[in-house]
C-alpha cells in the first residue's frame, strides 16, 4: 500500500513537472529516499494514481501518524488541492490501466511508477520528476526530446492553449528545439518553419509551445493565414519573444531601388511581415495595387516590419536643382515616395507662396540667377505668365518704340551693341521685350534689315518645319539660304 | 417615374456598393500672401528743360538722368521710380486622388487651383486665370500596362508639360523596360492653360491662334547598375500642319559602385538642328560627406511659333562642383562653385562690352544642437553677365517635434546690374512657423521685414521697405490610414 502510494506520488509529481512544463512543486521537498524503508508501494500515499476518488497527494494525517511531534518532529505541509501546472496530457490512472489485466500491452511492457520516476539501476524511491528519456523510450520515440517528430509531441503534451494552468514564466522557460536555431528556419523552403508547421490542421510540434498570438507578432497576415488561424488564441504565448529579422536579400545595396520590380503585383511574400502602413512609410503616393493588396494595420495583427523613411543616397543637398535627369529616368521611382503635389509645388508655382525653392530675398536676387541660368527657370515658370507679366506691372517692358529712353543706361550705346547680350541671354530679353520690338530692325520687311541669324542657324530646316516663323520677318519672300 | 429617372436610380443603386468601398485622399491647401514691389515709370521732359551739370550727363531739373534719343525729337526720356505695387494673392489648391470604384486598378486624380489677387489690380503674376485645372484624369493600371485619359502632365528632360489627351504605357518588369506613348491637345509650357489664353500674352505679342497637337513617346530601361531613359516629343499646329517643336532627349544614370553615381543626358532639337542642354556628372555619397563634379551645357529653347529661335541663342558651358562634409556629428559644412562661359556668338561690337563668362560660389554651414535646434549661416557670391550678387545670411530653427517648427532668418544682399545703374542693397529679417494642429490640419505662416535700397547716381534711386507676410492652411481628408504624409517611423 505504501509502495503504491509512493509510486503514485512520484508519478504524479514527476510527470506533471516533465517536459517543457517542468517546475518546482511542494511535493519535491519530500525526501523520498529517506522514507524508502517505510513505503513499499507508491499508491500508499498517492492514491489518486490508481483510484479516481483518491487524491494524488497524501493526507496530512497520514504523515502525522509518525510526525506527531513526539515520535518525529511535526511538519508544516499542506496538500495541493488543484492540479499542478502542466501541459502534459498524462493521466496516471490511464497509464495504470494500461498495466492492468485486460490491457493489450505485453506483460513485461507495463509501466509502473518507477518506469518514469526512477532512473534505471537506482534504489527504491530514488525518485525524480518524470524522466523524459524514459518516457520517450517507452513510447518508442528514438529522438532527443526537443527533436522528436511532430507526431510525437501530442503523445504527451497538450497544445499550449489547452494547458491553461501554465504561467507565462513557465512558458518563457520552454526549451528551444535545435532546428529553431538553424539558418533556414525563419526563411521559406522545406526547412523553413512555415513548411514545418503544415499539419492537420497545424503541426502539433508548433501548437505545443505556440499559439496564434505568438505568430501574429511577426505575421501581419495572420488573420488570413489558415495555418496560424488553426492555432488557438492565447496571449500567454507572447511570453516567448520573437524578433522580426529582415531577410538577407533586403540588405542588398539596390534592394530599396528595385524591390518593387522584384515583387511586382504578387505581394504574398511581403504580406507576411509588411502591412500597408509599412509600405506607406515611404510610398506616400496613391497606394499601388500591390500595396493595397496587403493588410492594413489593425487589431489581430502584429506591428510587422517598421520601415523608416529616409532619403536615397542620390538625394544630396543640391538634388533639388539637378534632379531632373534622375526623375526622368526613373519616374516611377520618384512616384513611390513623392506625391504629385510635391512636384507641383515648384513646377506649378503658387503665386501666394512666399518661399520654398527660392530663398526669402530671391525677388531681389533673381536677375543674377536668371541671366545665366543657375537652373532652368522654364521648367517651372511660363515666361509669359510669370516673367513678362510681372515686368510689365513694374514698367520694365518696352511699351514704346525702341530708343525711347535707355533703360539699359549702364551701357551707353546698348541699343546698337546689344547683339552679344541678346544671344547670350535671350530668355531674359524676352521677359521684357515683345517680338515687335526686335522686328523694328531685324526684319527684311522693315527699313534696317539687320540680320539676326547667328551661329548654327539652318534656314532650310526651319522653313521646312515652320515657314510661318520665317514669314514673320520675310513675308512671302523667304530666302533659301 | 420617367425612364431616364429609373435608369439614373438603377445606376446609382448599382454604383453605390463600389463607391462606398472606394478610397480617396483629398488635400486642400489655402494660402495668402501680401507683398509689394516697385518698378519704374517712363517719363519725359522737353529737351529744352534738360540741365547739363559739370561732370555729369544731361539730367532733368529734378535730378533724373535723361536720354535724348532720336525716337521722339525734342523730348528726353527717363525712368522715375514707379508706384509701390501691392499684391495680395490668395490661392486654394485642391488635390484629389480616389481609387476603388469596384474596378481594381482604377484611379481618378484631379488637381486644380482657384487664385485671385485681393487687390483690384492683379499685380502679382500667375493669379490669372482664376481657375486652373492642373490635372484631371482617370488611370487604369495593371502590372504590365496602364492607360490615362484626361488632362495630365508629362514630366521629363524635355520639360513639365500638360495636355488633354491619353497616355498608354507598357511595362516588362523582368526586363526593366517601360514604354509609353501619349497624345492630345497640348497646353502651354510650364503652365496648365492653353497657349491661346490671354493670360499668356501680357505684352500683346504674337500668339498662336490655335491649340497644338502634342504627341510623344518615352522609353526607360532599368537594370541593376543603370537607368536609361529616352524621350521624344513633338508639337504640331494642326490647322497649318507646321511644327511647333520637335525634340528628343536621352539620359542615363550608372551606379558602378555602391556610393558612386555617374549621370549624363542631352537634348536634341530637330527643328533647329542643334543640340540643346546637356550635362555629365559624377557623385560620391558617403554618410559623412558627399560631393559632385559636373560639366553642363545650357541652351534655351523656344517654340517655333515665336521668332526667338531664329536669333540664334548661344549656349553656355560650365563646370561646377559641390561638396559637403560632417566633421563632427550634427555639423555640416557645404560648399559649391561654378565657372561658366558662353560660346562665341558672332555679335560682339566695339560699341558695347558685355561679360561673356562668370562664376558662382557658395559656402554654408549648419549645426544641429540637442536635436531641436539648428543654426545655419551662409555666404553666396556670383558674378557674371547681366547681374552679380553677394549674400550673407543666417538663421535658427527650432523643431521640438514633427508637429512644430519655428524659424528666424536674417541676411543682407548686394546686387549690382550690368546693363542698368541699379545697385540693390537689401537687409531682411524674417520669421516663420509651421504647426501641425491635428493629423488633418496644418497651419504655416511667415513674416518678414525687408529694407531695400536701389542706389544709382541720380534721383531715380529709391527705397522700398516693406513687411511681407503669408499664411497657409492645409487640410487633408482621406478614407484610410494612408491619408497623411508620413515621416519617420510608422509607429
Amino acid at each position: 500500500m505504501i509502495r503504491t502510494w509512493l509510486v503514485a506520488l512520484l508519478v504524479g509529481l514527476g510527470l506533471s513537472a516533465a517536459g517543457p512544463a517542468a517546475a518546482q512543486s511542494p511535493a519535491d521537498r519530500f525526501n523520498h529516499p529517506k522514507h524508502a524503508k517505510l513505503f513499499p508501494r507508491c499508491e500508499t500515499c498517492h492514491v489518486g494514481a490508481v483510484r479516481p476518488e483518491g487524491s494524488i497527494w497524501p493526507a496530512v494525517q497520514s504523515c502525522e501518524a509518525c510526525h506527531d511531534g513526539t515520535t518525529e518532529k511535526r511538519i508544516q505541509w499542506t496538500a495541493r488541492t488543484e492540479a499542478a501546472p502542466s501541459n502534459l496530457r498524462f493521466d496516471h490512472q490511464r497509464h495504470r490501466r494500461s498495466a492492468a489485466p485486460g490491457s493489450t500491452r505485453a506483460p513485461n511492457d507495463t509501466p509502473t511508477c518507477s518506469s518514469c520516476h526512477q532512473p534505471s539501476g537506482t534504489g527504491w524511491m530514488t525518485t525524480r520528476r518524470a524522466i523524459v528519456g524514459q518516457c520517450l523510450s517507452c513510447h518508442k520515440i528514438q529522438r532527443e526530446h526537443l527533436a522528436a517528430a511532430d507526431s510525437s509531441c501530442a503523445t504527451c503534451h497538450l497544445p499550449l492553449v489547452e494547458a491553461s494552468t501554465l504561467t507565462e514564466a513557465r512558458i518563457k522557460g520552454f526549451g528551444i528545439p535545435a532546428n529553431h536555431k538553424e539558418p533556414g528556419f525563419l526563411a521559406k523552403g522545406s526547412a523553413g518553419h512555415g513548411a514545418l508547421a503544415k499539419g492537420t490542421p497545424v503541426a502539433a510540434s508548433c501548437a505545443t509551445c505556440h499559439a496564434r498570438d505568438f505568430c501574429a507578432a511577426c505575421h501581419v497576415n495572420a488573420p488570413e493565414t489558415p495555418l496560424i488561424q488553426a492555432l488557438g488564441p492565447d496571449p500567454r504565448s507572447l511570453a516567448i519573444k520573437a524578433t522580426l529579422k529582415a531577410p538577407v536579400n533586403h540588405k542588398a545595396t539596390d534592394f530599396g531601388r528595385r524591390h518593387g520590380e522584384k515583387v511586382g503585383p504578387r505581394t504574398e511574400k511581403c504580406a507576411t511581415c509588411h502591412t500597408q502602413e509599412s509600405c506607406l512609410a515611404c510610398h506616400a503616393g496613391a497606394p499601388a495595387a500591390a500595396i493595397r493588396a496587403l493588410a492594413a494595420a489593425g487589431p489581430g495583427r502584429g506591428v510587422g516590419a517598421v520601415v523608416t523613411r529616409k532619403k536615397p543616397d542620390t538625394h544630396t543637398a543640391d538634388f533639388g536643382q539637378k534632379h531632373a535627369p534622375l526623375a526622368v529616368a526613373a519616374e516611377r521611382s520618384c512616384a513611390t515616395c513623392h506625391v504629385r503635389p510635391m512636384c507641383l509645388q515648384c513646377h506649378r508655382p503658387d503665386p501666394a507662396r512666399s518661399g520654398g525653392y527660392h530663398p526669402a530675398a530671391f525677388l531681389t536676387r533673381h536677375p543674377a540667377a536668371a541671366y545665366a541660368r543657375e537652373s532652368s527657370c522654364s521648367d517651372c515658370h511660363n515666361a509669359q505668365q510669370f516673367c513678362a507679366s510681372c515686368h510689365a506691372q513694374a514698367g520694365m517692358t518696352a511699351n514704346r518704340p525702341l530708343g525711347t529712353g535707355n533703360y539699359h543706361d549702364a551701357k551707353r550705346s546698348f541699343l546698337f551693341g546689344h547683339g552679344q547680350a541678346a544671344r547670350q541671354e535671350l530668355e531674359s530679353c524676352v521677359s521684357c521685350h515683345a517680338e515687335r520690338d526686335c522686328l523694328t530692325c531685324h526684319s527684311s520687311l522693315g527699313a534696317r534689315r539687320f540680320n539676326p541669324h547667328g551661329p548654327g542657324f539652318d534656314p532650310n530646316r526651319l522653313r521646312r518645319k515652320n515657314p510661318q516663323m520665317c514669314a514673320a520677318c520675310h513675308g512671302f519672300s523667304i530666302p533659301s539660304r | 417615374m420617367r425612364p431616364a429617372s429609373r435608369i439614373l436610380v438603377a445606376g446609382l443603386t448599382v454604383a453605390a456598393a463600389p463607391l462606398a468601398a472606394q478610397g480617396y485622399r483629398l488635400r486642400l491647401d489655402a494660402r495668402y500672401q501680401a507683398v509689394s514691389f516697385r518698378g519704374v515709370e517712363l517719363d519725359s521732359i522737353p529737351a529744352g528743360q534738360v540741365v547739363q551739370l559739370p561732370g555729369q550727363g544731361p539730367t532733368s531739373p529734378d535730378g533724373f538722368a535723361v536720354d535724348c534719343g532720336t525716337s521722339t525729337p525734342g523730348y528726353c526720356f527717363y525712368f522715375r521710380p514707379g508706384a509701390k505695387l501691392r499684391g495680395q494673392p490668395v490661392t486654394t489648391t485642391a488635390d484629389l486622388t480616389a481609387w476603388g470604384f469596384g474596378v481594381k486598378g482604377l484611379t481618378i486624380r484631379a488637381s486644380g487651383r482657384v487664385a485671385t489677387d485681393l487687390n483690384d489690380r492683379a499685380v502679382w503674376p500667375a493669379t490669372e486665370p482664376n481657375l486652373v485645372l492642373t490635372e484631371g484624369y482617370a488611370e487604369y493600371a495593371t502590372e504590365a500596362a496602364a492607360g490615362r485619359l484626361g488632362r495630365q502632365l508629362v514630366a521629363g528632360r524635355l520639360g513639365y508639360q500638360g495636355f488633354d489627351g491619353a497616355r498608354a504605357s507598357f511595362r516588362a518588369p523582368a526586363a526593366g523596360l517601360e514604354l509609353a506613348g501619349y497624345g492630345g491637345w497640348g497646353l502651354a509650357r510650364a503652365v496648365a492653360i492653353p497657349v491661346t489664353s490671354p493670360a499668356l500674352n501680357p505684352l500683346d505679342d504674337f500668339q498662336p491662334r490655335n491649340g497644338q497637337l502634342l504627341v510623344g513617346a518615352d522609353v526607360s530601361w532599368r537594370q541593376r547598375w543603370f537607368d536609361f531613359r529616352g524621350e521624344y516629343r513633338r508639337e504640331v499646329d494642326p490647322k497649318v500642319d507646321y511644327f511647333v517643336s520637335e525634340r528628343a532627349a536621352a539620359s542615363v544614370d550608372v551606379y558602378p559602385l555602391r556610393k558612386v553615381r555617374l549621370a549624363g543626358g542631352a537634348e536634341y532639337d530637330f527643328a533647329n538642328g542643334w543640340w540643346g542642354s546637356a550635362e555629365a556628372s559624377a557623385s560620391y555619397t558617403d554618410r559623412h560627406w558627399y560631393g559632385t563634379v559636373e560639366a553642363r551645357r545650357y541652351r534655351p529653347f523656344f517654340d517655333l511659333w515665336t521668332i526667338w529661335g531664329a536669333f540664334s541663342p548661344v549656349p553656355f558651358r560650365s563646370v561646377r562642383a559641390n561638396a559637403a562634409v560632417e566633421p563632427v556629428k550634427g555639423l555640416w559644412i557645404r560648399g559649391s562653385g561654378e565657372r561658366y562661359w558662353f560660346d562665341e556668338d558672332g555679335a560682339d561690337t566695339p560699341l558695347v562690352t558685355v561679360e561673356d563668362r562668370g562664376w558662382r560660389a557658395q559656402l554654408s554651414a549648419s549645426a544641429t544642437v540637442a536635436t531641436a535646434w539648428t543654426f545655419e549661416a551662409g555666404l553666396r557670391s556670383e558674378f557674371g553677365p547681366g547681374a552679380s550678387s553677394r549674400t550673407v545670411d543666417g538663421g535658427i530653427t527650432w523643431r521640438p517635434s514633427d508637429r512644430l517648427m519655428v524659424a528666424a532668418r536674417a541676411g543682407t544682399l548686394d546686387r549690382p546690374l550690368e546693363f542698368r545703374f541699379s545697385n540693390a542693397r537689401m537687409n531682411w529679417v524674417s520669421m516663420s512657423g509651421d504647426v501641425k494642429l491635428t493629423d488633418r490640419f496644418r497651419l504655416a505662416s511667415d513674416f518678414g521685414w525687408f529694407a531695400e535700397a536701389r542706389r544709382r547716381p541720380d534721383a531715380a534711386a529709391f527705397d522700398l521697405n516693406q513687411v511681407r507676410m503669408s499664411t497657409r492652411l492645409v487640410v487633408t481628408f482621406g478614407s484610410s490610414a494612408d491619408r497623411l504624409p508620413r515621416a519617420g517611423k510608422t509607429r
